[in-house]
């Protein structure tokens, strides 16, 4: 049977072991902590990522659900429902006009977004402007290397968006009474459909403007490509009305 | 003040963690200098390589506003954080500034905003993980405008009152730059790239704007009274090695081309002036393709195989084995046998044949035949595999203490051609390296030959696509030559295929491809195939 008490140690030390414990080499950073106060920055920061990782899941379950294939074709009826689908995520984020632009970004970051599929991108992105409470949302997407189709789809009236950089493909279309800024470039398709409101594209515009524009003014600051079947509406090319008016119609190259 | 310094000099580098930084310095401005350099007070701080040294008229000035120990504290604090968090050495400094270039485009403005935001990080770091006097000295700085802006950011982010009026935000959508500024994670150094990306874009038309009333001013903008970042921060050596990493990490020459060429001026103050040799010449320009293959060859090591040793006839004791009866008695090694003959005790000595390494010791001289033609990558225009590839080969030669010849050749009967003499200048080396012909592909074989003549012991070494109108030329030419051959070609085509097939008998001929970068550290320079593998030959 084992005794209870513990063997005896002390043939093992050195005699006068009191006098001879060594001294602890890290004794001075007994005090030392590691990590100061949590700073301001800390909760912003985490409160901005938690927000972003909502917005990112929303965009996630967007593809799941419309773009299963990682095809997405432009028609009416899939724009339509993935606006519902995306509209259903974002009402339930609280988020501001600064983490629409990090989403902007973050979808050109492979490692934290995976996929980056143009049309329900702008789809997504057009739903986060129109939720946001913000009334004038300024995003400054000069360098973003990928142009982003369908931006500004169904903006509604008291809304301001601003766009810094160019866009891609049916910009503004549906919209619905709110101002749209292109400090840029935007391509075809734009302001078709719309319903009301303003679109000011200080830089050149594609092929088939304003094609079934119900309402609304478009402003081009450089050159119209073509425009296409407007049913109402104005189109200027700087400053000049060229729609209704003796427009090259409907989309003659020049 | 000096002695300041020494008083708080051991509390500040307990705190820091013992940074291996040396004792800071004061720099006094003399008396009757003091009138003509006003404007040297608006620097509290200098870094030169690892040498921090305070100003003294800095340090007068604020006295009225804070103590002189409290300033030096957090000038030294601000001071060393930049040696121990951000940026920490060039590469991430290139880096920072390279992702800030991008958004910005201005070479002045990157600098700026770079600068800014490495200053934003070491004193953000400095407040959130030790006992500072930082914030109080940002509280008493003079500020222009972004100064302001940096200040109401850092009002927001450390949660301290800087005495920014709310009022002063209001200006010109200030509030807004701000409240885009205090978002970004400063202190996750994973994501500086991205960071700073944002950061720049944000404070881009503040700095724009103040760039215009200075140039409207015709004077240069305020000194950042917390030290200037520039390349004096680090030493030759830093320098050196950040430009390494920085090559390996871009591995696109127009991004390293794009960066140098900014810090030229600098680099040239360095030492980087391509003429007269690395670190010495100064005042002349930095040719950044070559620094770029130059510094990207660093990270890869090619071996030299030296001359196998060679039988000298000798023969010499080597170990033992026991005597037998009838075994001769010459050879019986007395001492271990205790001086009996009897089997079982008695030893004999088993001779070997000595080895010596023949008459040529160590690493020959090498030809470098690089092949420039159109059929080959521009290495001034993007990453050329061929050049790097015998930039590796250089550094290999060159630091066997050999010497180097080159031969650069498109269509060298038609003029196509450059050569270099042996030589161990590297900057000229790699300068004939680096010239593009482009072109038709011949090698003219009369070229090469005074470079071979006389010399036994000599290596060559040919980097090319094998695409060469002469080809058969060069396959006869390689079969008389007993010179060890290191052939490396470019992708796989046809002609190197007929190459292989031609001197696959030869054992003096060793041939690799390199399809990617990774292929490089593969070759061996100078391989004799049946020495080094002696079941290749078997096979073969």
């Amino acid at each position: 049977m084992k005794s209870s008490t513990p063997p005896h140690k002390s043939s093992i030390l050195p005699p006068n072991n009191e006098n001879r414990i060594a001294k602890n080499p890290f004794e001075e950073f007994k005090t030392f902590t590691a990590s100061g106060p949590d700073l301001p920055l800390d909760q912003i920061v985490q409160s901005t990522e938690a927000v972003m990782d909502r917005i990112r899941c929303g965009y996630e379950k967007l593809l799941e659900e419309e773009a299963k294939e990682l095809v997405w074709m432009v028609q009416y009826n899939t724009i339509i429902k993935a606006y519902e689908v995306a509209e259903k995520y974002v009402k339930e984020i609280s988020y501001t006009a600064e983490d629409i632009e990090d989403f902007c970004f973050a979808l050109e970051n492979t490692q934290r977004i995976p996929y980056l599929i143009p049309g329900p991108a702008g789809i997504y992105l057009s739903a986060l402007c129109n939720y946001t409470n913000e009334e004038e949302i300024v995003l400054k997407l000069s360098e973003l290397k990928t142009e982003i189709n369908l931006v500004g789809f169904r903006l509604p009236k008291g809304k301001r968006l601003m766009i810094e950089g160019d866009t891609g493909d049916f910009t503004g279309i549906g919209l619905e009474g709110g101002e749209l800024v292109i400090d840029g470039n935007s391509k075809n398709w734009t302001g078709a459909g719309m319903r009301g409101g303003k679109i000011l594209i200080k830089k050149n515009i594609g092929l088939h403007t304003g094609e079934w524009m119900m309402g609304g003014e478009i402003y081009v600051g450089g050159r119209v490509r073509g425009l296409g079947n407007i049913v109402e509406g104005k189109v200027y090319e700087r400053e000049k009305l060229l729609y209704p008016g003796k427009v090259r119609y409907p989309n003659v190259y020049y | 003040m000096q002695s300041i310094i020494e008083e708080i000099w051991p509390k500040l580098r307990k705190k820091h963690l013992y940074p291996e930084i040396p004792m800071p310095r004061v720099r006094e401005t003399p008396e009757q200098e003091k009138s003509e350099s006003e404007e040297d007070e608006d620097v509290g701080l200098e870094m030169k390589q690892k040498q921090l040294t305070i100003n003294g008229a800095f340090v007068s000035q604020m006295k009225e506003k804070m103590p002189e120990k409290r300033v030096i504290e957090a000038l030294l604090d601000h001071g060393i954080t930049h040696y121990t968090f951000c940026p920490w050495d060039f590469h991430t400094h290139l880096r920072l500034y390279a992702a800030a270039k991008k958004v910005v485009g201005d070479k002045d403005l990157a600098k700026q905003v770079s600068n800014h935001f490495i200053d934003v990080i070491a004193d953000t770091h400095c407040v959130k993980k030790r006992f500072t006097e930082i914030p109080e000295l940002h509280r008493n700085l003079r500020k222009g405008d972004v100064e302001e802006v940096i200040a109401s950011l850092y009002q927001e982010i450390w949660g301290m009152d800087l005495g920014i009026a709310p009022s002063k935000m209001g200006v010109k959508g200030r509030a807004d730059i701000v409240r885009r500024l205090a978002r970004i994670p400063y202190l996750d150094r994973s994501r500086w790239g991205e960071s700073i990306q944002k950061f720049a874009r944000t404070l881009k038309p503040l700095l724009i704007q103040e760039q215009k009333e200075q140039g409207a001013q015709g004077g240069k903008g305020e000194r950042n009274p917390q030290g200037e970042h520039d390349l004096n921060h680090y030493s030759s050596e830093e320098i050196d090695q950040g430009l390494r990493d920085y090559a390996r990490q871009t591995m696109t020459l127009s991004e390293f081309k794009d960066v140098v060429e900014d810090f030229s001026d600098e680099l040239s103050g360095a030492g980087y002036g391509m003429e007269g040799g690395m670190g010495r010449g100064q005042g002349n320009p930095v040719d950044a393709d070559v620094l770029f293959y130059m510094k990207l060859a660093e990270n890869y090591s090619i071996p030299v195989k030296k001359f196998p040793l060679e039988e000298k006839g000798s023969l010499h004791p080597y170990s033992h084995c026991p005597w037998e009866i009838g075994a001769p008695y010459q050879d019986v090694d007395v001492w271990t046998s205790f001086g009996k003959i009897m089997p079982g005790i008695t030893q004999t000595w088993t001779k070997r044949e000595g080895k010596g390494r023949g008459k040529i010791e160590g690493t020959p001289d090498c030809l470098i035949v690089v092949d420039s033609s159109g059929s080959m990558i521009n290495p001034r225009k993007s990453l050329s595999y061929a050049v790097l590839g015998a930039a590796c080969a250089t550094n290999a030669y060159l630091h066997n203490n050999s010497k180097v010849a080159v031969y650069n050749f498109s269509d060298a009967p038609m003029g196509g051609k450059d050569i270099l003499n042996y030589t161990d200048r590297r900057e000229d080396i790699y300068r004939v390296l680096c010239k593009y012909f482009g072109g038709g592909t011949a090698l003219d074989l009369e070229d090469l030959m005074p470079f071979i003549q006389g010399k036994r012991k000599l290596d060559l070494f040919i980097i090319t696509d094998m695409k060469i109108t002469n080809l058969e030329a060069l396959i006869g030419f390689f079969g008389q030559i007993q010179n060890r051959v290191t052939a490396v070609h470019i992708g796989d085509n046809p002609y190197a295929a007929r190459f292989e097939k031609a001197v696959e008998r030869k054992k003096n001929i060793s041939i690799y491809t390199v399809k990617r970068t990774e292929d490089i550290p593969h070759i061996v320079l100078g391989k004799i195939r049946d020495y080094f593998n002696p079941t290749h030959t078997k096979k073969s």
